[in-house]
C-alpha cells in the first residue's frame, strides 16, 4: 500500500526525512517519533503535497505527488485546527467533498451523513467556530472520511483533546480501521497502541523501527531497562550495587537519584529492597525510561548498534 | 466524476466558499466604498462645472476609476491572496490532498475574484454614469459594462502569476506586475504590448468612442487598430495563458510543513 525506497526530503540543507525505506501493507499503521521527528514529512510525502528529494514513494503503485487516481483513494485529516470559523460543521465538509470531485447534491448527502456517523449531527449547523476542539476535531475526520477513501491519513489526531473527546475519537477511527487502512502519526505510544496499529519509529528524520506492537517490545526487551531510585544516601546505593553483576551501568542524578541500567529488573529491586532494610531511606524506585523519549532513546540505541 | 468535469465542479466548490469567505462586514464595506468612489468623484467634477458632464471626458475619468482603478484594487484583494490565505489559514493541505485541488484552487479563485469584482465595477459604473449625468447614460453603462468585465478576467488571470509564485508576498509583486506589465509595457509602443490588458481596454475604448480619427498620430500607436472581436479574443486568450501557467506552476509548488498555518 505505501512504499518507500531510500526517501530523502531536504528542505535546503535541513532534513526532514533521512533515507527511509519502509513497506507497509494494508491495515493499520502507527507512525510514532517525538516532535521534530521527520513524521509530517513522512505525511506530506504520502500524502502528495511534498515531492522526494532522493528516492521513490508509492502509494497504491504509484507516486502520490499530482497523482489525482492517488489522491482519489486517500484521505487526510491534518494536525492544524480548522480554521474556518463561520463556516459550518456542513458546509466544511460539504466543501471538502466537493473537493474530492463530487456534485453539489451527492456531497451534501455524504456530508450528513458522515456527520451523522462521526456524533455531529446535532452540531452540523453550527459555525465551526462555536464548536469544541473534540467536535472540530471529529469535523475534520469526517471531511477526510466522507468521500470514502481507501487510506485514512491523520496527523496527530487526538492532540489537545481531553481524555473523553480523546476516547470517542480513538473508537470512531478503530470502528474505520476494521473495514479500511489507516495510518496514523503520533508523539505519544498509548494512543497508537489503543488502535491496535502496527509501528514505525521515526527519529531524526531516520526510521529505527517497525513491525508489530509486540515485535518492537521484543526489540525493547533486548535492550537493558533503566530504573530511578530516588534515597537519602544515593552514593552509598551506587557503591552497593556497582559490583552485581545485575547491573550494567550506574549514574548519579541529582542531590538523591540515581539511576541503574540493566537486563534483570527484578534484580535491582530485591537488591534495592535490602538496601532498604539495612537502613537507606528509599522514596521511590521507578522505570526511568517509559517515556516515548526513553523508547526512542533506546530505539536509537539498538539502530546503531549501542546500548544506551 | 471524473477528469474536466470533476475539475471544474471542485472550481465551483471552491468559488463559491471563497465567495462566503468575503462576504463578511469588512470586505462588504470595501466593496459599497468601491462602488461609491467613482460616483463621488464625478459628482464632484460635476459641481465644479456648469451642466451634465461633457461625454468624452466623462468616459477617460470613468475608464480611469473603474476598469483600471476600482478593478485593480478589487483583484488585488481578492485574487492575490489565492495561495497565501490558504497557507495562513492552515487550509491548502486540505486543498494540496484532493485530487485536482491545486487546480481547483486556482480556477474557483478566479472565478470568485471575477464575480466579486466585476459585481463591484458593475455598481460602481451605474452610480457613476447616473451622477455624471452623461448623454446616453445607458449606451455608456454597456460599454464601460463589457470593459470591466473584461479587465476583470484578464486581470484576474495575471494577478493568478504572483499568487502561485511569491504567496507570500503576493500583493506586492501584483502592483509590482500591475506597474511594470499594464501600465509600462502596455504603453510602449512595441510588440510587446500586444500581450497586455490595458492595450485590449484602451482600444476597445477609443473603438466604441469614436475617438481614433480625432487622435494625434502620436497617441494612434499605443492602441491597437484590429476590430472588437480581436480585442475580446486577445484578453480572454491572454487570461486562458495566464492560467494555464498559474496552474502548471501552482501543481508543482511544495510548501514546507513550515509555511503552513
Amino acid at each position: 500500500m505505501i512504499r518507500l525506497s531510500h526517501v530523502t526530503k531536504l528542505y535546503g540543507t535541513v532534513i526532514g526525512v533521512n533515507d527511509v525505506t519502509v513497506e507497509l501493507g494494508a491495515g493499520a499503521h502507527g507512525l510514532l517519533g517525538p516532535n521534530g521527528a521527520g513524521k509530517t514529512t513522512f505525511i506530506g510525502l504520502v500524502t502528495g503535497q511534498l515531492r522526494p528529494s532522493m528516492g521513490r514513494v508509492e502509494v497504491f503503485g504509484a507516486p502520490p505527488f499530482g497523482n489525482d487516481r492517488v489522491l482519489r483513494r486517500l484521505g487526510f485529516c491534518p494536525a492544524s485546527d480548522i480554521t474556518e470559523r463561520r463556516a459550518t460543521a456542513l458546509e466544511w465538509v460539504r466543501y471538502l467533498v466537493r473537493l474530492s470531485g463530487f456534485t453539489a447534491a451527492d456531497a451534501a448527502a455524504r456530508a450528513e451523513r458522515t456527520l451523522e456517523q462521526v456524533g455531529l449531527d446535532e452540531a452540523a449547523r453550527r459555525p465551526l467556530g462555536t464548536l469544541s476542539k473534540g467536535m472540530r476535531q471529529r469535523a475534520k475526520l469526517a471531511g477526510a472520511i466522507a468521500h470514502e477513501p481507501d487510506l485514512l491519513v491523520l496527523d496527530e489526531p487526538f492532540d489537545g483533546l481531553d481524555p473523553v473527546a480523546r476516547h470517542d475519537l480513538v473508537g470512531l477511527v478503530r470502528t474505520w480501521a476494521r473495514s479500511r487502512s489507516l495510518l496514523v502519526a503520533s508523539h505519544l505510544l498509548h494512543e497508537v497502541e489503543a488502535l491496535h496499529a502496527d509501528l514505525a519509529v521515526i527519529l531524526g528524520g531516520r526510521l529505527v523501527a517497525s513491525g508489530s506492537p509486540g515485535e518492537i517490545r521484543h526489540l525493547i526487551d533486548a535492550l537493558p531497562t533503566e530504573i530511578r531510585v530516588t534515597c537519602d544516601d544515593p552514593r552509598r546505593l551506587a557503591r552497593q550495587l556497582a559490583g552485581d553483576s545485575a547491573c550494567v551501568g550506574i549514574r548519579l542524578e541529582g542531590e538523591q537519584g540515581v539511576v541503574i541500567a540493566t537486563r534483570a529488573p527484578e534484580t535491582i529491586a530485591a537488591l534495592v529492597a535490602t538496601a532498604a532494610e539495612e537502613g537507606l531511606a528509599v522514596s521511590a524506585l521507578v522505570p526511568a525510561d517509559r517515556s516515548l523519549e526513553g523508547l526512542f532513546a533506546r530505539l536509537v540505541g539498538l539502530h546503531r548498534g549501542v546500548a544506551p | 466524476m471524473t477528469g474536466l468535469r470533476a475539475t471544474l465542479a471542485a472550481a465551483r466548490a471552491v468559488a463559491g466558499f471563497q465567495l462566503a469567505r468575503l462576504c463578511t462586514p469588512a470586505r462588504l464595506g470595501l466593496a459599497a466604498l468601491g462602488m461609491l468612489f467613482p460616483a463621488v468623484v464625478l459628482l464632484a467634477i460635476r459641481r465644479s462645472t456648469t451642466g451634465p458632464l461633457e461625454r468624452s471626458f466623462g468616459a477617460v475619468v470613468l475608464y480611469a476609476l473603474v476598469p483600471e482603478a476600482v478593478c485593480m484594487l478589487g483583484l488585488l484583494m481578492t485574487m492575490c491572496p489565492a495561495v497565501a490565505d490558504e497557507l495562513e489559514r492552515g487550509t491548502w493541505v486540505h486543498v494540496a490532498t484532493r485530487p485536482g485541488g491545486r487546480r481547483a484552487l486556482v480556477l474557483g479563485t478566479f472565478i470568485a475574484a471575477v464575480t466579486w469584482t466585476t459585481a463591484v465595477g458593475l455598481g460602481a459604473v451605474l452610480l457613476a454614469v447616473l451622477a455624471g449625468g452623461m448623454t446616453d447614460p445607458w449606451g455608456l453603462i454597456a460599454m464601460f459594462a463589457a470593459l470591466v468585465v473584461l479587465s476583470c478576467v484578464g486581470r484576474a488571470a495575471l494577478f493568478a502569476l504572483p499568487a502561485v509564485v511569491l504567496p507570500s508576498r503576493a500583493l506586492v509583486a501584483s502592483v509590482g506586475v500591475a506597474v511594470v506589465v499594464e501600465y509600462l509595457a502596455g504603453f510602449l509602443p512595441a510588440v510587446i504590448n500586444q500581450a497586455t490588458v490595458s492595450l485590449r481596454l484602451r482600444s476597445l475604448l477609443v473603438h466604441w468612442m469614436g475617438w481614433r480619427q480625432r487622435m494625434p498620430p502620436q497617441l494612434r500607436l499605443i492602441v491597437d487598430p484590429q476590430p472588437v472581436w480581436v480585442q475580446c479574443a486577445a484578453v480572454v486568450v491572454l487570461a486562458i495563458v495566464f492560467l494555464t501557467v498559474a496552474i502548471m506552476i501552482l501543481e508543482r509548488r511544495q510548501f514546507p510543513p513550515s509555511e503552513e498555518g
